[in-house]
Formats: C-alpha cells, sequence, structure tokens
C-alpha cells in the first residue's frame, strides 16, 4: 500500500462491465519529502479505483493487487475470489497521518537537493 | 520482503471493513549499501510505502515488510476470511549484517 493525495479523475465509457459504476481517481504517492513538509508529492501518478467516494484533494491508501480487489467488492463472499478487473484502489481515507523521521536521519545525503 | 524503518502512523475512519482495528504504519524503504563494508545501516531511499503491522513495532524499529499473499499470511495466518493487505509488517528486525562480495 502507499500514502497518496488524489489530484484527479478519470472517466472512461468503453471498460469493461464489472468496472461500470467505480470511479477512477487520479492519485499521486507522497515521498517522505512530501510528507515532512518539504514540497509536494513527487511520484509518477497512479490511476487507482475507489468505492468510497475520495476527491480531489484528499489523503488516500491505495493498495495493489488482490487487496485492491477484495476493496472494490464489499459483499464479497467469505474466502471467494474477486473478479473485478482493476490492480489499485483506494483502501482507506486518511483522516490524519503522523511522520516522524528519526532525527539522525536528517544529516543524510540522499535527500541533499 | 523489503527492509524499512516505521516514521509514521496513518489513520481512517472511512474504509473497508476487513481493515477495522488493523494498525496502519508507513515504512521508509532501506535498501543495502552499494560499497564495500556496508556498516549494517542500509541506505534510507525516501520512498515511503504503507503496511498493516500486527508486531506492534514502534517509530524508528527497523522491519521487514512482505508483500502480496505473504501479507495476507502476516495479517491472518490460518488464511480465514476477507482478508485486505497487500504490505504487513511481518518481522521487527534487531540487527543486519551486511557485506558486499
Amino acid at each position: 500500500m502507499f500514502l497518496a493525495r488524489v489530484v484527479g479523475v478519470v472517466w472512461s465509457t468503453v471498460k469493461w462491465q464489472e468496472l461500470e459504476g467505480v470511479k477512477l481517481l487520479l492519485v499521486r504517492p507522497y515521498t517522505l519529502d512530501a510528507l515532512a513538509g518539504r514540497g509536494e508529492p513527487t511520484s509518477d501518478a497512479v490511476v487507482a479505483a475507489d468505492c468510497y467516494g475520495a476527491g480531489p484533494g484528499e489523503d488516500v491508501v491505495v493498495a495493489y493487487g488482490h487487496a485492491a480487489r477484495v476493496s472494490l467488492e464489499p459483499d464479497l463472499p467469505e474466502d471467494a475470489r474477486p473478479s473485478i478487473p482493476v490492480d489499485a484502489a483506494v483502501v482507506a481515507i486518511v483522516d490524519r497521518f503522523s511522520v516522524n523521521p528519526d532525527p539522525e536521519e536528517s544529516a543524510r545525503s540522499s535527500h541533499g537537493d | 520482503m523489503i527492509r524499512g524503518r516505521i516514521i509514521g502512523e496513518v489513520w481512517a475512519t472511512r474504509k473497508h471493513p476487513a481493515m477495522a482495528g488493523r494498525k496502519l504504519v508507513m515504512v521508509e524503504v532501506i535498501r543495502a549499501a552499494e560499497q564495500e563494508g556496508g556498516s549494517g545501516r542500509g541506505v534510507p531511499t525516501g520512498e515511503v510505502v504503507v503496511a498493516i503491522d500486527t508486531l506492534d513495532a514502534a517509530p524508528g524499529q527497523e522491519v521487514l515488510v512482505s508483500w502480496g499473499s505473504g501479507a495476507r499470511n502476516a495479517v491472518s495466518p490460518r488464511g480465514r476470511g476477507t482478508v485486505l493487505a497487500d504490505a504487513a509488517v511481518s518481522v521487527v528486525l534487531a540487527e543486519v549484517f551486511e557485506k558486499t562480495w
């Protein structure tokens, strides 16, 4: 999973039937620098399906793979295999998060620029 | 599995029921040192992943995060019920020995 900010919405008319009514969001994963208040999320954007109603500007947790498909099928019988053709989905809308990078790491060179 | 360090926690009320009661932690990915004579501390990458933590790891601790069905097994060892996990803390590290051959 990763923490990301919703930056846009994707519309599509031609898609698999299972995706009817599923909202597609454009999200941008946070890096440590962005989390620590040193700038905006800068990674490449990812398209994630959403059934929780997240909107642009909100922070979300996005899961990949099986967890993403389970998230989109809330009424899935126990132990059943999800069948929706999706590999990334919002699994939680973030209320708040805490970040406490180790102080001794602040001197590291890999984030100097 | 990937090596990382706990740097924070995430709270959410709007989420899948299978996530209820699960602790979500933020982990900064650490890669191995590329040069010989690594100290065992690795190199922090700035890349952050979110993982379910069933071992109650503390901020600053180093952990191993497993992915996919490995993560689901860490969250639900008997594999029963609807499990929603693609990343989970499965090991809290005590010490890492690093050597480049």
